[in-house]
């Protein structure tokens, strides 16, 4: 058997807007072993994985799977070598049954391609068995827990009897009970003579589980090593190419009087039910309150309704000391809100709109924007454009430049420096640092810092947990759409946070009785 | 915001082969169909310039064409595939008209008539609008099926209504204080020839000028953004759906106080204007001053088309009827609808160029994408 | 006793055989339809392909006095525009709705020529001779047969083979599909040419069945109507044909009512009205495919 169950030579990848992905990287996997490949946001994990499993074709580069050159085309190649991969953004059905999903491709029929669901049904079942790994096979996948659809994902792996098993970022949606399971299952894989690939840029975890570990940098392999034989610092180091200074200077500092209250708050989500269940919780001027949780809790439909994207079914919401339940955004903005929205592709910048014309989004029915004839004033618009590039080191071709032809920090950067221009007295941030490197994610959260030094309400949403404990002043953990408690990061293990995560209450901790019971469930 | 003849360099050559494809099908057709293609060619393209009169003419075929063309941008801006121009334009061709056989001085009746039909057309536009943004309703059927109402709707007034009892397959003549004044005395073009002018210039400042237009376009391309930067969808949605169907009432309007005066009780003499809005609008790239160029492009084949069909009834053969006009927008119209046409021309081009450099070195290597 | 004499027309068999008649084209042209959607690819050239089924089927019956002949042909041209559409829409991802609009306009102005042309009218062509066209079995019209397997038989590939899985994945979520190993563009290429296809039979029933010649207008509006069916069914071939059998009735209905009893032009708007209507109350609370209308590309 040959000693890499993979092998890439020379990988390049170009996309076709010019952006050089991978600039030739070469990557071997040994037979059996659990291999990190680390590196920053950008630094081209993702679409070395990508090729290997089909869903992207390289520039240049040879694939060797056991020794043998191979082309792949497509995940169907992919699979027929045994490899699978699982996906960041799970590649689910979301209308599909769990069951669907899990034989989709691969689906057992009788006769003229009629579906045989018992036997699909028994195949699956005993994959869970063999594996630990149970999901409600009837259940359609938008009904489950981000937890139970990577179990899905993992399981569909298996079923076509994949050995080399890719994973990217899996832990970024888990909670830390949750990552400890998986990392157990790992485990218990590589022992059965799987081969795996774990994508991450949390070193903690390149630490805790890996048997080797290659880092890119910026498209190129900047080492692979023996994870025993580095420290955390080393691998730091090798995956920024700087000494990391992660340690933010948080002055101590006096809350002002309430800025943003949320009383009682109800919502409901896409599908109908309640996705927020009467959560309250104020935030102070010269306070950032940090909401941390595993993503799909119901952050987004509270960050919506706070912000007006969203009716609540019940409750209020106070923006300094005015109630705007239900208020539209215009409303709101004029009203001292400022929001840097989850999704910025989504919501937050129009990408065909010039640097001008995203600068003023939420703006453009305001003066000086508008005068009272309804026309834009150009000239107000630009001058303001120029500032907001200016204070912000925006880093365009100019301002005319489509928002598409900024990278995604400094698309960050002008959302951020549009919504701090505005003077808000409250900010909503929602996941505000995602997928930014390390310069623009310092540059963010310093740029919160500073807001909540002059004395505004920060209300951060995050699903980066070290994020949240780093700036908040107190943290409120989010489960199942309701505060399992109120917390001082400066008060609170990781392991209390990771049980509230999990939808333990800070009462049942501090009163210990459910301590033992969460540590008995636990892997 | 600043003029960059690059960003339309681009587009524009795209329209421009689109055209090419479309009449090199029609004359395929043509061709096909047993007929010269000189005579073809020299009707369709000199028609308009046979005479004065032909090209004053043609210049007339710009307000219809215009106008719907304005229609389906305006709507489409806020992402609204809106194909009911054809009966936004019957109902205000039906209102100018009803209005217009009424008593009322010079210089008002006109203004009277013209506003009217704007906003019956818009009214009907604004149906669509509504139930798009409240019912979810699928705009390409609820227009599809206001055009036939609306064609039903004006075929009942002006069959029971509004005919001319000397002649009932039409409706009444518009008073001669309702008519547009001629530009150049005796011939077709009229006044709302310049007014269609100023419309379309109107439509360029709304668009990009104002918070409104700011916000149409910013809900056409990506409606969850713009309702985080404060826009009302829905609003915008019924809005431009309101605007585009005035647009299209207008052009009716034009037809009857300017070129006609009535409508036959089939609808006859204005059908199909609506239609061939979409595609000057799609080769004019849904902005108004490529429509404008666009549909003066169009006037110049529908009225060459009139010429072919003349033209080519010779020698006891059947001429081509002018509904090939409709037959060629169709192809163009496709051909638009081919994504990056022109890069793949161009890629082409450059293949071939590389195949001959390689070819000339003997030996070497093509890269990957 | 004024109503029951008005309506005394719902007694007779032919108010029956009418209203199955205007069922077949919508529902052939809306369970063709549904399947492409299913895919995510949306087809507004409806219209346009029954047009050209019926006036190529006519052509060709017109002069080769074949009715096999004349209904392959009307099925090849089903054919074309189904890879037509597939290859701008699905492989070049292209714009779906522009195309199908281009195609109706093309349709449209080349009926009239080829009339005009070949016979000399802008209004039909002559009737087909009755070798042509299709003999109806026992006083009924194949199609309606073909029609209700048709429905059935969609119903059951989508629901309960590994096709219509996969086809719904697609639909779907392309990208999960990929991943999950299945060729989108193969799967939305062969959904958008069926569809047509089952639309240009549609055209072919309207020429070769129907009416017996090509009209000016062939289809009027019955490919939108259909669209509209598409989503008033949800996306279920069954519940389209129902809804087909409903349409068929008040259609039928609006054209029974004699003349004179009140304008004749509120008689032919009631299905246009009914349909937009039907759209606005019904159509809400329906949940399209999830990728429907959005082409899906690889980098």
């Amino acid at each position: 058997m040959a000693e890499y169950a993979i092998e890439m030579r020379g990988m390049v990848k170009i996309y076709p807007g010019g952006t050089v992905a991978l600039k030739g990287v070469d990557f071997a996997v040994r037979e059996g072993e659990i291999h990190g490949l680390l590196g920053e946001n950008g630094a081209g994990k993702t679409t070395l994985m990508e090729i290997l499993y089909g869903t992207r074709s390289p520039t240049e580069g040879e694939i060797f799977v056991r020794g043998r050159r191979v082309e792949i085309r497509s995940p169907r190649d992919a699979m027929a070598l045994g490899i699978g991969m699982v996906h960041q953004h799970f590649t689910l059905i979301p209308v599909f049954t769990a069951l669907e999903n899990v034989v989709l491709g691969d689906e057992p029929v009788r006769s003229a391609g009629l579906l045989d669901v018992q036997a699909a049904r028994a195949r699956v079942e005993e994959l869970m068995d063999q594996t630990g790994l149970h999901v409600p096979l009837d259940e359609p996948v938008e009904n489950l827990s981000t937890g139970e659809r990577q179990r899905i994902e993992i399981l569909k792996m298996l079923y076509r009897n994949a050995d080399i098993l890719i994973l990217d970022e899996p832990t970024a949606v888990l909670t830390p009970l949750e990552t400890k399971e998986l990392f157990a299952f790992l485990k218990r894989m590589r022992g059965e003579g799987k081969t795996i690939v774990f994508i991450t840029h949390k070193l903690r975890e390149v630490k805790a589980i890996t048997d080797r570990v290659t880092v890119l940098r910026k498209g190129e392999v900047v080492g692979t090593v023996d994870t025993a034989e580095v420290s955390m610092e080393e691998l730091a180091r090798m995956m920024v190419g700087r000494e990391v200074l992660f340690e933010l200077e948080k002055k101590p500092r006096e809350p002002e009087e309430p800025k943003l209250i949320v009383e009682d708050l109800w919502v409901r989500g896409e599908g109908g039910d309640y996705a927020v269940k009467g959560v309250s919780f104020e935030v102070r001027g010269g306070e950032i309150f940090g909401i941390a949780g595993v993503e799909g809790n119901g952050q987004t439909e509270l960050v919506e309704a706070i912000t007006g994207l969203r009716l609540p079914d019940r409750g209020r919401v106070l923006l300094a000391g005015e109630d705007v339940t239900g208020a539209r955004p215009h409303h709101l903005y004029a009203r001292g809100l400022g929001h840097i929205p989850e999704d910025r592709h989504r919501r937050g910048i129009i990408l065909e709109f010039t640097v001008a014309e995203n600068s003023i989004l939420g703006l453009q029915r305001l003066p000086p924007f508008m005068n009272k004839w309804g026309v834009l004033q150009e000239s107000v618009v630009r001058d303001w454009a120029r500032k907001v590039v200016e204070r912000f080191e925006i880093d365009t071709p100019g301002i005319d430049a489509p928002a598409s032809a900024l990278s995604g920090g400094n698309q960050q950067k002008l959302i951020v420096g549009r919504e701090i221009m505005k003077d808000p007295k409250v900010v909503v941030a929602a996941q505000p640092t995602r997928g930014l490197d390390v310069a623009a994610t310092e540059y963010i959260r310093r740029t919160l810092l500073r807001m909540r030094d002059e004395g505004r309400a920060v209300l951060l949403v995050s699903a980066d947990l070290d994020e949240v404990l780093m700036l908040s002043d107190r943290v409120g953990v989010m489960y199942e759409g309701e505060l399992m408690g109120v917390v001082r990061p400066e008060e609170v293990t990781l392991e209390e946070i990771g049980m509230m995560m999990g939808g333990v209450r800070l009462e049942d901790i501090k009163s210990g009785g459910a301590k033992a019971e969460a540590e008995s469930t636990g892997g | 915001m600043r003029l960059d003849l690059r960003r339309y360099a681009k587009p524009l050559a795209e329209s421009a082969l689109s055209v090419l494809i479309g009449v090199a099908v029609g004359t395929l057709l043509v061709i096909l169909a047993g007929y010269s293609p000189v005579v073809f060619f020299k009707a369709l393209f000199g028609g308009a310039f046979r005479s004065r009169n032909a090209f004053l003419d043609t210049l007339s075929y710009m307000v219809p064409l215009t106008l719907t063309a304005i229609s389906f941008a305006v709507a489409a801006r806020a992402s609204v595939f809106n194909i009911g121009a054809e009966g936004q334009m019957y109902i205000g061709a039906l209102v100018a008209n009803a209005i217009g056989v009424m008593a009322l001085p010079n210089g008002a009746h006109q203004v009277v008539a013209i506003l009217a039909a704007f906003l019956a057309g818009g009214l009907w536009g604004w149906i669509a609008g509504i139930l798009k943004a409240k019912r979810q309703v699928n705009e390409v059927v609820s227009t599809i099926m206001l055009n036939w109402l609306a064609f039903y709707l004006v075929n009942y007034v002006a069959t029971y209504h509004l005919y001319d009892p000397k002649a009932p397959y039409k409706t009444e003549y518009v008073r001669e204080t309702a008519r547009l004044p001629e530009l150049i005395p005796r011939t077709s073009l009229t006044l709302d020839w310049v007014l269609t002018i100023l419309i379309a210039f109107l439509m360029f400042f709304l668009v990009w000028k104002t918070s409104l237009g700011y916000e149409i376009r910013a809900t056409g391309i990506n409606p969850t953004a713009a309702e985080y930067g404060g826009v009302d969808p829905s609003k915008v949605i019924s809005i431009s759906m309101f605007l585009s169907g005035g647009a299209g009432g207008l052009a009716g309007a034009f037809l009857v106080l300017g070129r006609f005066g009535f409508i036959t009780t089939t609808l006859t003499n204005i059908l199909n204007w609506g239609f061939d809005g979409i595609a000057v609008s799609l080769v004019g790239r849904n902005h108004p001053i490529g429509i404008l160029f666009s549909a003066l492009f169009f006037a110049l084949l529908y009225n060459g088309a009139l010429e072919v069909q003349v033209a080519t009834a010779t020698g006891g053969k059947t001429g081509v009827p002018i509904e090939l006009v409709l037959a060629v927008m169709g192809i163009i119209v496709i051909a638009v609808a081919v994504p990056g046409l022109w890069d793949m021309v161009q890629e082409r081009l450059l293949l071939r160029r590389k195949r001959v450099e390689v070819r000339g070195e003997a030996a070497g290597t093509v890269g990957g994408e | 006793m004024q109503v029951a004499e008005l309506l005394r027309f719902l007694l007779y068999p032919t108010f029956y055989a009418g209203m199955l008649r205007m069922m077949v084209p919508i529902t052939l042209g809306a369970v063709g339809e549904i399947i492409s959607e299913r895919s995510g690819v949306v087809n507004i050239g409806l219209e346009g392909i029954m047009m050209l089924g019926a006036l190529v089927s006519t052509y060709v019956g017109h002069f080769t006095g074949s009715m096999v002949l004349a209904v392959v042909s009307g099925l090849v041209v089903g054919l074309a525009a189904g890879f037509l559409h597939a290859g701008i829409a699905v492989n070049l991802a292209g714009d779906q709705i522009i195309d199908g609009v281009g195609l109706n306009l093309f349709a449209v102005g080349i009926g009239e020529v080829l009339l005009y042309l070949t016979w000399g009218s802008f209004a039909t062509s002559p009737q087909l001779p009755p070798e042509v066209r299709v003999p109806s079995i026992h006083g009924f019209s194949p199609f309606v047969v073909l029609t209700l397997l048709v429905a059935a038989a969609t119903w059951v590939v989508v629901e309960k083979t590994r096709w219509g899985l996969r086809l719904k994945a697609v639909g779907e979520d392309p990208v999960a599909a990929e991943a999950a190993g299945i060729d989108v563009f193969k799967v939305r290429t062969i959904a958008t040419v069926v569809g047509s296809l089952l639309t240009a039979s549609a055209g072919v029933f309207l020429s070769l069945d129907w009416l017996g010649a090509y009209t000016k207008n062939i289809s009027a509006g019955r490919g939108f109507i259909a669209l509209a069916l598409v989503v008033f069914s949800r996306w279920n071939p069954l519940t389209a044909l129902l809804g087909g059998l409903i349409f068929g009735f008040l259609f039928q209905l609006s054209q029974s009512i004699p003349s004179g009893v009140v304008p004749d032009q509120i008689l032919w708007a009631l299905p246009y009205l009914v349909t937009l209507l039907i759209s606005a109350g019904f159509l809400a609370k329906a949940r399209p495919p999830g990728a429907v209308g959005r082409p899906y590309k690889r980098v």
